[in-house]
């Protein structure tokens, strides 16, 4: 394989911005019309998410060792799809033609790396594909509970036909036939339940595909897809320190599921929840706080408004409220919410001097800024 | 026609070269047979023309060859025209902008309600509060004169009585922060000292005693919108 000749290609390629994953969807459609019924209606996130994950590929293709356990993931996250292995070799043929067509210098020894690379990227994905054979694809779940709960905010329980596996905090895929082929990240807000129920919670963000339906479309009866489970906050088990748990916002959900777990499974450790909002009226999960308040004697919740100077709540920033209340130097912190909200707890933790290693943080950014009206990504 | 060497019938074509190389008996002397340059002349005109053919037919037969191996080396389909690719593009491009363009109107749609029901909420809520004071301070003129000497004394004391249990539930809290700042650090020194004696000897603690109960959870919120926030939700 002539790396550097590969980069170069791709430079080239990559050059051409949206035109060249275009060419290349195009391509293939045309070739193999069947990989069509596989992708969304509109297709401009897509591309880009193409050539972002052709760009790791090339960039770390002299790094074998941090490479395959990428191609893993993505192969197994590409079951979910309906990706099969029949459909790599047309891939692998489209992409070909692509490099060649923008590359005016494509001559058969680079074809013959790009063929050789591609060929072992498409093996190690189709083998982490096959590995995970036992486990389903994806999860059937059944929608048994929609409740809107604000304006914007609704709270789905779902049940799952086969058992869904996940640790508390981690984040899984959904997929709903109002909107087919657009997955969206969402974080469970329990521990998982031998009963296989799912509680999930959406905010219905403005121009939002999937959110939107999710919280407005969505009702009781329907079924949705949900696919296999991936990062998140994950609970450290080698510790028993106390926590201090903060969420901005539906960043409640993993939160919430870590609360569950320490009911579950313990060990026995104070927990300290603190929830920001932006007034009184944004807190969508009362009652369930509450109760868990009351069973819990080792549960503290403290709710914080930003924007809502009626509240007799804490007033502020979560992450301000938080430290005014510290220190926490004994705590391990989870911190789950929006990017600016993360950050901001962040640097006001680190500012108060805890240490860096006892924090954990998972940013629930939107996950795909709608495309502009030049249907163009903003990225 | 009798010839010494018959093109072999084992499949073998005939080519010019043997017909140049065909030699004919003599016939009997008394019956000759045809005039000998006339045949010769006649075979040299067959094996031109037949030259002609084989190399045609050759021709042919390499083409068919070369045809069948590029259908046979490009079992996929064929590889679409530049036209079509560009067609399908700008047919993607179409359907995504149009995507994008409604999810612009759905953006735009819902966040002009969201900013009304905003607006509204509020009015409504600042509306709530301003019956609400009215309507107390209506109470307070009709219970507080009424009464005589007697009633008029009572309402000094019902505000210095509200004074102090604010003040006792700030200093409470005050006292409640301070005491809990102070036990986790008291926490924290003594898991640093015994994890420095002995990692591995820190005990879970399921004996601390939480230093926050229930009622102290949240700072005291005045009657009034605590009354509020259960009418408006």
């Amino acid at each position: 394989m002539d790396i550097p000749a590969m980069r170069a290609t791709f430079a080239k390629a990559a050059a051409h911005g949206d035109e060249a994953p275009l060419w290349f969807y195009s391509h293939l459609f045309l070739t193999h019309p069947e990989t069509r019924e596989l992708f969304p209606v509109s297709m401009a996130h897509q591309r880009d998410r193409l050539f972002a994950a052709l760009g790791e590929v090339v960039a770390r293709v002299d790094d074998l060792e941090g490479l395959v356990p990428v191609l893993q993931q993505l192969g197994r996250d590409h079951r979910k799809f309906g990706t099969v292995a029949a459909h790599y070799p047309a891939v692998g043929a489209s992409l070909l033609a692509t490099l060649a067509h923008f590359d005016p210098a494509w001559d058969d020894a680079v074809a013959a790396s790009w063929t050789e690379a591609y060929e072992l990227v498409a093996q190690v994905m189709v083998e982490a594909a096959d590995a995970d054979e036992g486990t389903p694809p994806w999860w059937d779940a059944e929608v048994v509970a929609h409740e809107r709960r604000t304006l914007d905010v609704a709270v789905l329980r779902l049940v799952t036909e086969q058992p869904l596996e996940y640790a508390p905090g981690q984040s899984l895929s959904v997929e709903t036939d109002l909107r087919p082929k657009l997955w969206r990240w969402y974080s469970p807000a329990n521990a998982p339940r031998p009963d296989r129920t799912v509680e999930l919670h959406v905010k219905a963000r403005d121009g939002g595909p999937v959110s939107t339906a999710l919280v407005r479309g969505l009702a009781v009866g329907d079924v949705v897809r949900l696919g296999p489970p991936v990062g998140g906050l994950r609970l450290d088990p080698d510790s028993d320190r106390d926590l201090l748990l903060v969420a901005g916002g539906t960043g409640l959900a993993p939160v919430k599921a870590i609360v569950d777990q320490v009911a579950r499974q313990g060990p026995a450790r104070r927990v300290d929840l603190y929830l920001g909002v932006r007034t009184e009226h944004d807190l969508y999960d009362e009652a369930d706080l509450r109760r868990l308040e009351q069973e819990h004697r080792w549960l503290t919740v403290t709710r914080a408004v930003s924007h809502d100077k009626e509240s007799g709540l804490e007033h502020g920033d979560v992450g301000e409220v938080v430290v005014r209340h510290g220190p926490w130097s004994s705590r391990d912190v989870y911190v789950a919410g929006n990017g600016p909200t993360v950050e901001d707890t962040v640097a006001r933790l680190a500012a108060s001097g805890l240490p860096a290693d006892r924090v954990r943080t998972e940013v629930y950014a939107p996950s795909r800024p709608a495309p502009d009206v030049n249907g163009e990504g903003t990225r | 026609m009798s010839a010494h060497e018959q093109p072999a019938d084992d499949g073998r074509r005939l080519s010019p070269a043997d017909v140049d190389a065909v030699t004919f008996t003599q016939a009997t002397m008394l019956h000759p047979g045809y005039v000998t340059t006339e045949v010769d002349d006649f075979l040299s005109v067959v094996a031109g023309e037949l030259g002609r053919l084989t190399t045609e037919n050759q021709q042919l037969q390499d083409r068919v060859e070369e045809l069948q191996q590029r259908v046979d080396s490009a079992p996929a389909p064929v590889s679409p025209s530049d036209q079509a690719v560009g067609i399908l593009m700008t047919a993607q491009q179409t359907a995504d902008r149009y995507v994008a363009e409604a999810e612009e109107v759905s953006r735009q749609m819902t966040s002009t309600a969201r900013t009304q029901y905003e607006e509204q909420l509020a009015a409504a809520r600042e509306k709530a509060g301003a019956i609400i004071q009215a309507a107390q301070e209506a109470a307070t003129r009709v219970v507080g004169p009424a009464p005589g000497a007697g009633g008029g004394g009572e309402h000094p004391d019902a505000e210095l009585l509200q004074e102090q249990v604010a003040y006792l539930k700030a200093f409470g809290s005050a006292v409640r922060t301070q005491l809990r700042s102070y036990l986790e650090a008291l926490i924290a020194d003594v898991e640093h000292e015994w994890g420095r004696a002995d990692p591995a000897g820190v005990p879970p603690s399921p004996t601390r005693i939480p230093a926050q109960r229930p009622d102290v959870r949240r700072q005291p919120v005045p009657a009034r919108f605590e009354g509020n926030a259960a009418g408006g939700s």
